[in-house]
């Protein structure tokens, strides 16, 4: 025991100090944990929105995510400032790329009344073209300006906000849950307080009653498909700086969207953000804490929220949405 | 002989429509008829490959008098080369393996499939959609990364069944996959013309009217899933024979699911010789694109192929969905008599009203 270095490498450790470096470990761990829940609960609301109110269950959010990572990225090296400035512009790009997809192809497909299933199949040949399209982004800078960005790591971009005896707290452990709250009770005011919310909940509940009422559904759907790219970009913008990546990012972690937001019970944006909170703590918080007992277990992670997504769908479908559902 | 680069060109093209095929018309049963949303195709072609590399790789090891235990993960190479050099003298028992490694790949495809259908099939639409490709990735993170089954991250090598062949082993095996693939068309087209097809398309078309009529749709899509399953296993095994490994990292939800599906929708829902058309066209265009990708990546503005292959993907499966949704060949009603038949039946039919 007394042979292990301490914090800083060189002198020996007093148990108050190995239990004080044991705490800040454990710390890091709870934030990166809390960090990822919160930017995967972000994009969990994306697809509950697009599935409550178009029935179109998003599988380009994948390529969607990976763009949202590339612009952040991208912007942030062209000029070298802070990727956070970048963020909002990223976003929004991605957010115009929903409503591109809205209007070019769901549209047709929702008038016509399509099956869920076709319009997710139609949803993942977007996915592939996004995905080709953000590669051929990705050559272009290669071959122009030499930059080999097939795999991008900036989180050391990220400023740490406090430095407690050597354990940096980053930005992003304070900005993702903040931001994921925001947009808690920003999406909850929209959608109680406002005129645009309260149609947009009326036609997702019943569109014929409510475009009889005078309500345009059509742009309540763009409206929708909006924010739903907004969000899938913002969740992927943020992910640089938690993580590296490719431009395969969202399609490696699509499956971990896909759990929080059926654990969330589609029904609800805020059960989405919930049920992608609680698939993330989990996978990172339940696979960290059992690694000590079972060293193995790490590799398994994606097990977890995989098996969360399954025991919900069997057990009780309706997810958390349908346990605090007003009768 | 035929000259080197085009026999490897034919071969890559006849192996790609093989594989595809199988897959495809398996995915034709379970969605096509039965209107199941299989997302989760590549769960049982993992459990094919992992029939022939796991199961019988060690059947093989043991035979050949090696360690079928932790040597045969640790020092696969040498266990497989000794295997091999075995039954490169040993004919009988080398086609009794390969007969017995597609047997116990079906079987176990099968059982698979039952496995996750018994639970999933409570669901509906998008949730049983996610839930089969939930399945399919908890199988593949799983495999990827439990080294005792077929060596986790590095794979293992599996057994030449036909390594007696000598120079003949590739176009033997190519005849043995294209031979499985025309007898997987024919059984699919059976199936399509039996009475469970036709109770399937029922189940597909209205389950309400399937259920008042006094039929389980419950079972129909178990029946479904299972030899679907069965089906796409043997397309698993298949793989991994022709390729001698065993890796859970090449079944992608890419080529093993979504490519099938682009292929039923293109080729038209339900209909197997439509299917059959789209695996061809598409299989050729795939293997032209990446075979000529430096020339086309040099007309277009140095635009790897690769990606042009997802953008021409993409493209059909929006395509289809938006303007042609019954695809390629649109389904038509099956008769199970020929015409010549059924006026027979008819006139005679006529014949005994009129004399009694």
């Amino acid at each position: 025991m007394s042979s292990s270095q301490c914090i800083d490498g060189k002198t020996l450790c007093t148990p108050e100090m190995m239990f004080e470096k044991g705490v800040l470990r454990m710390l890091v761990i709870v934030l990166t944990s809390l960090a990822y829940a919160s930017i995967l609960a972000i994009g969990c609301a994306a697809i509950t929105l697009l599935y409550t109110s178009t029935r179109v269950f998003n599988f380009a959010h994948a390529s969607m995510v990976s763009w949202g990572f590339y612009l952040t990225y991208i912007f942030y090296r062209l000029t070298r400032f802070s990727p956070y400035l970048f963020m909002p512009l990223a976003t929004l790009i991605v957010g115009l790329y929903g409503v591109a997809i809205y209007l070019l192809v769901i549209k047709r497909l929702i008038h016509v009344k399509a099956s869920e299933i076709t319009l997710m199949m139609v949803t993942l040949g977007v996915d592939f073209m996004l995905f080709a399209f953000l590669n051929i982004l990705i050559d272009f800078f290669y071959y122009n300006f030499r930059w080999d960005i097939k795999t991008v790591n900036i989180v050391l971009r990220d400023p740490t906000l406090v430095s407690i005896a050597d354990t940096d707290i980053k930005a992003i452990y304070v900005v993702a849950p903040i931001v994921a709250l925001l947009l808690l009770l920003l999406m909850h005011m929209f959608l109680t307080k406002t005129n645009t919310g309260i149609a947009m909940r009326a036609s997702i509940e019943n569109p014929t009653l409510s475009s009889i009422l005078g309500i345009d559904v059509d742009r309540v759907y763009i409206l929708a498909w909006f924010i739903g790219g907004l969000f899938a970009g913002l969740s992927g913008s943020l992910l640089t700086m938690l993580m590296q990546g490719s431009s395969t990012i969202g399609s490696d972690i699509i499956v971990m969207y896909f759990a929080g937001s059926i654990v969330g019970g589609l029904q609800s944006i805020l059960g989405g953000l919930f049920g992608g909170l609680l698939v993330g703590l989990s996978e990172r918080l339940l696979s960290y804490s059992l690694s000590s007992i079972f060293p193995w277990i790490y590799s398994y992670r994606f097990v977890i929220p995989l098996s969360m997504l399954v025991a919900t769908l069997l057990i009780y479908p309706r997810g958390l949405a349908g346990l605090v559902e007003r009768r | 002989m035929i000259e080197g680069g085009l026999f490897y060109i034919l071969v890559n093209v006849a192996f790609n429509i093989g594989i595809y095929l199988i897959l495809s018309l398996s995915l034709n049963i379970e969605t096509g008829f039965t209107n199941i949303p299989q997302f989760g195709r590549l769960t049982a072609a993992l459990v094919g490959s992992i029939a022939v590399g796991g199961v019988i790789g060690r059947v093989a090891a043991m035979l050949a008098g090696q360690s079928t235990g932790e040597e045969f993960i640790k020092a696969n190479a040498h266990v497989i080369s000794e295997v091999n050099s075995y039954l490169s003298i040993n004919p009988h028992a080398s086609i009794l393996l390969l007969i017995l490694a597609l047997v116990t790949s079906v079987l176990l495809g099968a059982l698979i499939g039952l496995l996750t259908a018994l639970p999933a099939l409570r669901l509906k639409e998008a949730y049983l959609g996610i839930t089969l490709l939930s399945f399919g990735e908890i199988l593949r993170t799983f495999t990827y990364n439990y080294e005792p089954l077929i060596g986790g991250t590095l794979g293992v090598l599996t057994p030449a069944f036909l390594g007696f062949a000598t120079e003949f082993e590739t176009v033997a095996l190519l005849l043995f996959v294209i031979l499985m693939a025309v007898s997987c068309f024919a059984v699919a087209e059976r199936i399509s013309k039996s009475p469970l097809g036709r109770v399937m398309r029922a189940v597909r078309d209205s389950e309400l009217a399937i259920q008042v009529y006094g039929r389980s749709s419950m079972r129909v899509k178990i029946y479904a899933i299972v030899i679907g399953s069965a089906m796409a296993a043997l397309a698993g095994a298949l793989y991994t024979i022709f390729t001698k490994t065993s890796r859970a990292d090449v079944f992608t939800r890419y080529s093993w699911t979504f490519l099938p599906w682009a292929y039923i929708m293109l080729g038209g829902v339900g209909n197997n010789l439509g299917v059959t058309l789209a695996v061809i066209i598409m299989s050729i265009a795939r293997s032209m694109i990446s075979i000529y990708k430096h020339e086309i990546s040099g007309y277009l503005f140095n635009i790897d192929a690769t990606w042009l292959e997802y953008i021409l993907m993409g493209l059909v499966i929006i395509l289809i969905t938006m303007f042609r949704p019954q695809g390629m060949m649109p389904e038509r009603p099956t008769f199970t008599l020929s015409r010549g038949r059924i006026e027979e039946v008819r006139k005679r039919v006529l014949g005994e009203r009129a004399s009694s």
